[in-house]
């Protein structure tokens, strides 16, 4: 009986131990699918697969880059001698433009013929320059295939430009989308960093319990409230009254964005402030008190310093809700994909992108892989963030 | 109480599974969604037997969810590209294509604006950020502020393509998630100017004509304008499905065709086929 | 009045206001919502499906889908959560594993709901082939969850007096029996009123469900886990955003609106209520 008894403990155990694990497992797991949906974006060519980039045998163009091509589609760069080729227009051909060369009968009904005018094509257009499925050209094709430098994590990152879906070369450049997420953060926390501390010092400090207890649900309440019905606030009250406050062609900005998510991130700052301010020891505060100090002088000089570390904590955990904040920033930013110059003009962020394009990216696609890419970024900032404040525990923990 | 809301569930719950007889999934364009919503509202009421489910996500996705199996009908705002067709040869699933309705689609700026009509050239130039003031074109000395729908979208794909001749929109477009917030956005500012389709527009904005003859004609949107072919930025809207299923859902394919579903084509702001 | 005591007045004046502004900002948001939001809600509007583009009829399919997703993540997320926070707290030592263990909740904690959404699609969707799914939006959102469910049952664990369980060992009773018979029958209430309060959380989210489960529009119920479904967040946003008609659509997101938040207070009042009856319970026995 009493063997049975512990054989039953140890299995609980068991049980429990193996719970207690989920968490460190989805972290794994989340690193895990981040990066095998997202890495694929790195060192594969910007093209679409199976897509190529042809020119007639003649022309000498060799190479391009990937702003090269874009220009060129762009209709920036119309001639050849522009890029190292002979001085000849360039004529622009991608496979929908087919119908407007050959009818469909040409082609065939199953594009059985598809190949064979492709090739006609490029041999009475030798300025031209095809994209077009590798699949459909024919064997001993009158034409070579243009290399294109591949996507690498610098370009990725520092790239100025997203064009996700442009044909033929898309862009991927998300400095822009770093730089607004940043910015949108920094607002946010200019914002609620003074009235959260503020707040949570008067709750701790200065506040008799009836107020607390009013206070306490309050923040309680701010922090449940869903943050899609933050956004959609923002977006009837708060986009057009910095509009009109600030005489704004649009509405839609930093700002709107910053000081929807700085009411976001009050909850936490508050709470995580005024938990640490109440761990003071009570001895501390009595004998300055004692010593003659008013409470505010406690306050300053024994209270906040003591508490430095936890307020340290809240701040970078209010940073870290603000950064990864979605649907609010969605609904009131503009997501302009341009770098933000000021707190005034529309900006975009990494987590609105995703949430705006995952949804009709096709499964696999490029596309698909930056945003996963993206997200692997977004984790980045996060996980700095954590051990960050991991450190600033263990550093308050020795001294 | 408990109880009567308890039965009150499960007698609507009952109804509910009574009525899965015929179902079916249609996916894709969030631009023919709001059709489609109301044609299978109409459709059920009048068939209880049959459970139409309608999401979004875009042409692309519906396109792409016709391939895999998900769908049984994919909604898009565009013809199949080259390269789907070959997929969906490749796999050998024969598919069919009905064109429902047309969409015409409407440029459209703040009601205080003093540009009332525009040449495609001149669009193409706000739209790339070539042009960024509207005394420019004619207008007062403000500032032009771009709505744009996101990346993704088909509506993004066709304007690129047929108003700003395949080049890319400026990085300054404000991008937004779906019409409805360009049409709320375009009436809140007033230098604004954004595209949406002919269904989207309200009192609150104005939509403008357009030419596309280099400014000698210029004909505002309207279903008979886009009726007459006289519009010029009208494309059609397609469903396409496997002949495989095609049993199952011509009874509802039919049912838009007809004069009742294509009234409730005109009723939503989209253009009927006749 | 010394210098002194005016700084001090001054200062904790200002804070006073600060904290009011905050209130302040907490009922201009409810206020502004539940005054357009109000009088659209009725019975009709809970029990009807959405017509006419979403102009008219109800929320009922986003209401039930809601229901099924906090069902499904609780499910999951409830019983895992409360004994991990059982182990960590009552069996772990201070030892690397214990801080390891709480390091990978406090990271979970961390990361963004929208990553979340990424790893769901990856995993759940694509990977395990779930499709877009009830089971697979309830899992994300349930792994969601998680941190905050452990978190709130290693608090209520530590708040139980230490001297209680020295006790129960000095009587001869084994650490399962000191846990079952001794501890969580004094830390339950707090337990119940955590869980509670982290259901408040599943029911806003949106990012998570976007490309899990959530539906742009569905005319029947689910009737199976692989079904998906509305979602009240994601109604919302869909309401607040898309729509041809603007103006007439605006009624049916202020009433959403006031239901989603109708459901946060209710929860928020519930799980105080609920704390007290419980802990007084707790003090009786």
């Amino acid at each position: 009986m009493k063997k049975f008894r512990k054989i039953f403990e140890k299995f609980i155990e068991g049980v429990l131990f193996s719970s207690s694990t989920i968490t460190s497992l989805t972290v794994i797991l989340i690193i895990v699918f981040l990066f095998r949906e997202g890495i694929g974006l790195f060192q594969s060519s910007p093209l679409e697969k199976n897509f190529v980039i042809t020119v007639s045998k003649q022309n000498p163009v060799q190479e391009l880059d990937a702003t090269q091509v874009k220009a060129i589609f762009n209709q920036d760069i119309t001639n050849w001698s522009k890029v190292g080729g002979a001085n000849d227009s360039i004529i622009l051909f991608t496979t929908s433009d087919i119908a407007t060369y050959y009818t469909e009968e040409e082609i065939g009904a199953n594009f059985e013929f598809l190949p064979k005018k492709l090739n006609d094509f490029i041999v009475s257009h030798p300025g031209a320059i095809m994209y077009v499925s590798g699949k459909s050209l024919p064997p001993g094709f009158n034409g070579h295939k243009i290399k294109v430098k591949d996507i690498t994590v610098s370009n990725f990152i520092f790239g100025k430009q997203w064009y996700p879906t442009s044909d033929p070369i898309p862009s991927f450049g998300i400095w822009p989308m770093i730089i607004g997420t940043l910015m949108v953060t920094l607002g946010a926390l200019l914002f609620a960093i003074p009235l959260g501390i503020a707040t949570a010092i008067f709750m701790a400090e200065v506040a008799d319990i009836r107020i607390r207890n009013i206070l306490k649900p309050v923040v309680e309440l701010l922090s449940g409230i869903p943050s899609v019905v933050f956004g959609f606030f923002g977006l009837i009250v708060i986009v057009p009254l910095i509009q009109q406050m600030f005489h704004l062609i649009v509405g839609e900005t930093v700002l709107a964005g910053s000081l929807v998510l700085g009411i976001m991130a009050l909850p936490t700052i508050i709470t995580i402030t005024e938990d640490s301010l109440r761990t003071t020891p009570q001895a501390l505060k009595e004998a300055s008190l004692a010593l003659g100090a008013t409470r505010w002088q406690t306050l300053v000089r024994v209270v906040i310093p003591y508490a430095k570390s936890g307020i340290s904590t809240a701040i970078i955990l209010g940073i870290g809700r603000a950064i990864g904040e979605t649907m609010a920033v969605l609904m009131v930013t503009g997501n302009a994909s341009n770098i933000p110059h000021s707190f005034l003009v529309p900006t975009r962020t990494i987590p609105a992108t995703i949430a705006a394009e995952l949804g009709e990216a096709p499964y696999g696609g490029l596309h698909f892989k930056a945003l996963f890419a993206l997200g692997i970024v977004l984790f980045l900032f996060t996980i700095i963030i954590n051990f960050t404040v991991e450190f600033i525990k263990n550093s308050k923990q020795r001294t | 109480m408990k109880k009567l809301i308890l039965m009150a569930l499960i007698a609507m719950m009952a109804t509910y599974s009574q009525a899965q007889k015929v179902g079916f999934k249609i996916k894709g364009s969030d631009t023919v969604l709001p059709l489609t919503q109301k044609e299978a509202e109409v459709y059920m009421k009048k068939n209880p037997n049959t459970s139409i489910m309608v999401t979004g996500g875009g042409s692309g996705v519906g396109i792409s969810a016709l391939q895999s199996g998900t769908t049984d009908i994919a909604q898009s705002s565009r013809s199949l590209k080259m390269d789907e067709k070959m997929k969906l040869n490749d796999a050998g699933k024969a598919f069919k294509e009905t064109i429902i309705a047309y969409d015409a689609l409407a440029i459209i700026v703040n009601p205080a604006n003093k540009v009332s009509k525009l040449t495609r050239e001149q669009l193409e130039g706000i739209f790339t950020g070539k042009i960024t003031n509207w005394k420019e074109v004619g207008g007062d000395d403000n500032k032009i502020v771009v709505y744009s729908r996101e990346t993704s979208s088909g509506t993004y794909d066709f304007v690129k393509e047929h108003v700003m001749n395949k080049k890319n929109y400026a990085t300054s477009a404000l991008l937004m998630p779906a019409t409805g917030a360009i049409v709320q956005s375009v009436s809140q500012t007033k230098g604004a100017i954004g595209y949406v389709g002919l269904a989207y527009i309200e009192k609150t904005v104005k939509a403008i004509e357009v030419s596309y003859d280099k400014g000698k004609t210029y004909v505002a949107p309207s279903i008979a304008n886009a009726k007459n072919k006289t519009y010029p930025i009208t494309r059609p809207l397609y469903y396409y499905y496997l002949t495989s299923t095609e049993k199952t859902i011509s009874p509802y394919v039919k049912f838009i065709l007809s004069a009742e579903g294509q009234k409730i084509v005109l009723d939503e702001g989209y253009v009927p086929l006749n | 009045m010394t210098k002194k005591r005016l700084i001090q007045r001054i200062a904790f004046i200002t804070f006073g206001l600060i904290s009011l502004m905050v209130v302040g900002i907490l009922f201009a948001i409810l206020g502004f919502i539940a005054i357009r939001g109000i009088h659209v809600v009725n019975w009709e509007f809970l029990t009807a499906m959405p017509e006419d583009g979403m102009t008219k009829g109800g929320i009922f399919p986003a209401i039930v889908g809601t229901g099924c997703l906090v069902l499904g993540s609780i499910i999951f997320a409830f019983p895992i959560g409360v004994l991990s926070g059982i182990y960590t707290n009552e069996y772990l030592k201070d030892s690397w594993l214990k801080r390891f263990i709480r390091m990978m909740t406090n990271n979970l904690a961390g990361i963004p709901s929208i990553v979340f959404g990424l790893f769901g699609m990856a995993l759940f969707v694509n990977y395990l082939k779930f499709g877009d799914s009830i089971i697979a939006g309830s899992l994300t959102l349930g792994l969601l969850t998680l941190p905050v469910v452990i978190r709130t049952t290693e608090e209520a664990l530590k708040s139980v007096d230490n001297t209680l369980r020295l006790g129960s060992y000095a009587l001869g009773a084994t650490k399962l029996q000191t846990i079952r018979r001794v501890v969580l029958p004094v830390a339950y209430p707090n337990i119940i009123t955590g869980l509670i309060l982290s259901i408040g959380r599943v029911s806003g989210e949106t990012a998570p469900i976007l490309f899990t489960v959530a539906a742009y529009f569905l005319p029947k119920l689910p009737s199976s886990l692989s079904d998906q479904v509305m979602a009240l967040p994601y109604h919302l946003y869909v309401l607040a955003t898309s729509g041809t008609n603007m103006e007439e659509t605006r009624p049916m997101a202020y009433g959403t609106a006031f239901v989603l938040i109708a459901i946060v207070l209710i929860i928020n009042t519930a799980a105080s209520l609920l704390r007290r009856y419980l802990n007084k319970k707790v003090k009786m026995d």
